[in-house]
């Protein structure tokens, strides 16, 4: 690498540097400003200092030049009286008129001396000229006669090399016959002499016309000429001549470059004044835009911090917008970060109850099944049954504050568990293994729970279900281990809830077959693998067949024909039972209509659907699209609406009658056996549950509790109908005892649609043959 | 020979004193300006003729308010001239020039000098106590002399026939003794006319 080539890149370098620095930037720019700004004030000092000293020698040359006037003016009249005087004497006319040669000489030579003198002249009107004439060469003598001749009378006049000023005066005797002429040296000294009146050495010269450089002939004016260098001031002008036709030059000079050495030291001066300011302006900059810039950099450093993740903070040293800038960027970096805590804080924690929620809990869970002396740890998924009755029942304040109170108390029964709100009403619990069993800490849970809660005045009594997954055996990860937990409650749940259960493999197999037949459910709707079937109710008094009652069926492609035991639960928890329940109103009235009008259809109606608001409509579309009549349409609904919120089940029970449709409650006498909603609603039949008609052929109390429901029903105006007749001693009974109607397997199984029709003939046939 | 040319144009004149012509000059400077005071004198073809000279201008030259009048007078050879002060103030005449170097000093009012003339030529006079008076005599030696008038004519009659030397003489003439010398061819009878002009130095 050449030398060159190096100094090229550190250049290069060091203006990016330059460029990307702002102290650099504005030292750079002011910097230049200033030496600009100075240079600018030198040279115009200079040139206004040029311009003044060239004025200052024209003003003096003019002096000079009108001083030579007046002084020449002056000798001029002097000698010019002078030869006057002798002109005029007598005795110098007579020796000139009678051509006294040797009177006139000495005349001539004493007034040399008188008048100090360099020539005095006698010129005659013949041309001859006599007196002191060894300076002057005969042509020079015939000039001279020429010019008296021509009436010249003063003026310069040059002999030999020597100028002079000389003046002449005619002789009249009394006719012209010649003329004085006194004439006085004006060689260099003199001039120099002259010179020394004015304030400055104009060097004054006279010189013949021939001698002056050709460029001061054409210009009488001033000019500068360049010699030897220096550069010179020259002013020419003409001067009054005896002989007209040798012109004589005036030439003042001066030397400006001397002119300006005089000036040179104010120059340097401002030179060295401008050299210090501007080193002092280039610190200055520097040091005040380093002062303006060292905070922008510290805060610049800051937000790479800050950006990076780091906590940064800016010393705020200054009240000017710099230092509210910096405050201001403090207070952000504040409020980011307690918006960041705060983020996740929410993040992590549940808002209701500030328990740790889902993520935190697996975070925990993850963390202790990793931790070398762990991985044994236990962990409780609870729920609170029922829980929604009572945020239904007395609000969701209350509902709240129970869950509050929920986290309190679980929190107070494992004090060292990690405890977390899933969701709703789902807690769980982390325990580490060791203290108590398994088995204890759930029986604790429970009973922790199952004690009474006072939320503002209402004395609240709950039960709660627990799941429990313990690892290593139920899971290797936080997932698995919180997803079978929670299987385990839903176990624990559907079992009879207030207890709680263990993990089992088997609830894995299960969970997962239940979440096949989910999403098959959600296909059968759509590909019409559902279809019903209908179970003929017969009329014990009418001794025919009265109504259908309308069973759904599914015909799985693959595993055939599946239970409604099994799917309708999975259809109501995940609230397919709705599009299902439409489904099946509609399919059952379509049928219903091409039945005789006697025979009434059942169709049954899951709490789930009879809860939706849109029933009564659905109801309506499904009478109106199939045209039957709607006392045909008989809704068969559960005891269980009962449990929860009896006037709004009343309600809608009642907007439904308005539609003229029949309500029949079914299972009658099964769950929760109370008589007083049969008071609050007419319904038009009670269906006896099954378990009853089995119980006719093995208890003699089974046909009193018949009778009972019998007497009630009739005494309330109640249809009744008998539900699993199987066998002819049932309905010899059930005949006896007054039941109205027989359903079941005595008669027919439940159906296609597509044999109602014989159904119904072979039973007629049976009838008329009876 | 000069001289037996000379007898005989003088015998010739005598023989015919009837043919005879005039001359009539015409003075002018170089810008063609009549000048006046200019003095021509006739030297004819057979000479002068003797006998006494006479001008009808007399021979007197005065002084009267500081001027010498006439500017310039001709008289011949041998003539007295009288110069009689008509001033009150006094004069000092004198003359430098070759012809008669003189001096009349001092003389008052009424006072009346003379001087006698003897040679021909042009006399300057002066005045030493007023450097501007200036005058001239021109003392002639024959008959045919005249002075131009203001329109610079000069007439001189009576002339013999033949080339005659014709002199003009003006103070600030340029040239020898402030002369111009012109030859005439002068006819029998009749004038001759010519236009003459002079160089003539700048008065001062």
């Amino acid at each position: 690498m050449t030398r060159a080539f190096r100094l090229k890149r550190r250049w290069r370098r060091w203006r990016r540097a330059a460029r990307s620095t702002l102290t650099i930037r504005m030292t750079l720019f002011y910097g230049a400003l200033f030496v600009a700004v100075t240079t600018l004030t030198l040279f115009g000092t200079r040139n206004a200092i040029e311009i003044y000293a060239e004025n200052v020698i024209r003003r003096e040359m003019n002096v000079g030049s009108a001083l030579f006037d007046r002084i020449s003016a002056m000798q001029l009249r002097q000698l010019g009286q002078g030869a006057d005087v002798l002109a005029s004497d007598f005795g110098f006319r007579e020796a000139v008129g009678t051509g006294d040669a040797p009177t006139i000489e000495s005349a001539l030579h004493s007034l040399e001396g008188r008048f100090q003198l360099d020539h005095a002249l006698f010129v005659r009107v013949d041309g001859t000229v006599m007196g002191d004439i060894k300076d002057l060469s005969r042509p020079e003598q015939d000039q001279l006669y020429d010019a008296l001749d021509a009436g010249r009378t003063q003026g310069v006049v040059r002999w030999g090399s020597d100028s002079h000023i000389a003046a002449a005066a005619p002789v009249r005797a009394p006719i012209l016959t010649g003329w004085v002429v006194f004439a006085r040296n004006m060689g260099p000294a003199d001039l120099n002499a002259l010179a020394k009146l004015s304030s400055i050495d104009l060097h004054p010269q006279l010189m013949p016309l021939a001698r002056v450089a050709r460029a001061d002939k054409a210009d009488s004016g001033m000019r500068e000429v360049m010699r030897d260098g220096e550069l010179m001031l020259v002013q020419t002008r003409p001067v009054e001549t005896l002989i007209k036709t040798a012109p004589e030059m005036l030439v003042l000079e001066y030397s400006l470059t001397r002119a300006m050495a005089g000036y040179a030291p104010i120059l340097w001066a401002l030179f060295g004044f401008g050299a210090v300011g501007g080193v002092l302006a280039v610190a200055g900059v520097f040091a005040a835009s380093r002062r303006l810039t060292q905070p922008i950099v510290a805060l610049e450093a800051a937000a790479r911090k800050v950006s990076a993740g780091e906590h940064a903070q800016v010393k705020v040293e200054t009240r000017d917008e710099i230092g509210r800038l910096a405050q201001s960027f403090n207070r952000m970096v504040d409020a980011v970060e307690a918006r960041e805590a705060q983020i996740a804080h929410m993040a992590f924690h549940d808002a209701l109850t500030g328990l740790p929620n889902r993520a935190m809990l697996r975070e925990q869970v993850a963390l202790g099944l990793t931790r070398a002396e762990g991985g044994n740890l236990m962990l409780f998924c609870i729920d609170i049954d029922n829980f929604k009755s009572i945020n239904e029942s007395l609000g969701h304040p209350v509902g709240d504050a129970l869950l509050c109170e929920v986290g309190t108390r679980l929190a107070a029964t494992c004090p060292s568990g990690f405890v977390a709100r899933l969701a709703g009403d789902e807690f769980a619990v982390k325990l580490r293994a060791g203290g108590q069993t398994a088995d204890q800490a759930g029986r604790a849970i429970v009973a922790a729970l199952a004690e009474p809660f006072d939320i503002d005045g209402h004395r609240i009594i709950v039960s709660a279900s627990v799941g429990i997954a313990l690892s290593p055996q139920d899971g290797a990860d936080a997932t698995s281990l919180l997803k079978n937990a929670e299987l385990a409650l839903h176990r624990a749940k559907s079992e009879g809830k207030g207890s709680h259960r263990f993990f089992e493999s088997a609830m894995d197999a299960e969970a997962q077959a239940r979440r096949a037949l989910e999403t098959d459910l959600h296909d059968a709707l759509r590909n019409g693998e559902l279809a019903l079937h209908f179970q003929p109710l017969f009329g014990l008094s009418q001794n025919r067949v009265t109504a259908f009652e309308a069973l759904l069926r599914w015909q799985h492609p693959t595993r055939g024909m599946v239970s409604p035991v099994h799917f309708i639960p999975l259809a109501e928890e995940t609230g397919l039972i709705i599009p299902i329940g439409e489904w099946a109103l509609h399919e059952a009235c379509r049928i219903a209509a091409t039945w005789p009008d006697h025979i009434r259809v059942a169709v049954n109606i899951s709490p789930i659907q009879f809860r939706s608001p849109n029933l009564a409509a659905v109801v309506l579309q499904a009478l109106a699209r199939s045209g039957i009549a709607a006392n045909r349409l008989e809704l068969e609904i559960t005891e269980s609406l009962f449990i929860d919120n009896v006037e709004a089940t009343l309600s809608s029970l009642h907007s439904l009658r308005a539609l003229g449709v029949r309500v029949a409650l079914d299972d009658f006498g099964t769950g929760y056996s109370s008589l007083s909603y049969l008071r609050s609603f007419p319904f038009d039949k009670l269906k006896i549950d099954r378990s009853f008609i089995v119980d006719l052929l093995e208890h003699k109390g089974a046909t009193a509790i018949i009778r009972a429901i019998t007497t009630l029903a009739d005494a309330l105006g109640i249809e009744t109908t008998a539900e699993g007749v199987e066998h002819s001693e049932q309905l010899d009974i059930l005949r006896a005892e007054g039941c109205g109607q027989i359903q079941g397997y005595l008669f027919s199984r439940p159906i296609p649609a597509q044999d109602v029709e014989a159904l119904l003939d072979k039973l007629d046939g049976a009838r008329k043959a009876a | 020979m000069n001289e037996s040319r000379l007898l005989l144009v003088a015998l010739s004149l005598i023989a015919s004193p009837a043919i005879a012509g005039d001359l009539d000059l015409r003075i002018v400077d170089s810008a063609g300006r009549p000048v006046s005071d200019a003095v021509v004198t006739v030297r004819p073809a057979g000479g002068i003729p003797a006998g006494p000279i006479r001008f009808p201008w007399g021979t007197t030259m005065v002084q009267q308010n500081i001027a010498f009048a006439p500017h310039v007078l001709i008289v011949p050879v041998g003539a007295t001239v009288k110069f009689p002060n008509k001033d009150k103030v006094r004069h000092h005449v004198y003359s430098f020039s070759k012809p008669a170097k003189f001096e009349i000093k001092l003389f008052g009012q009424d006072e009346s000098r003379s001087y006698t003339f003897t040679s021909a030529g042009a006399v300057a006079l002066g005045c030493n106590i007023h450097d501007a008076m200036s005058g001239f005599i021109k003392v002639v030696d024959t008959p045919f002399a005249t002075k131009s008038n203001a329109a610079g004519q000069a007439r001189i009659s009576g002339l013999a026939t033949g080339t005659a030397q014709v002199t003009v003489w003006h103070p600030l003439l340029k040239g020898k003794d402030n002369e111009l010398l012109i030859n005439l061819p002068i006819p029998g009878s009749g004038t001759v006319s010519k236009s003459v002009p002079l160089a003539l130095r700048a008065s001062r």
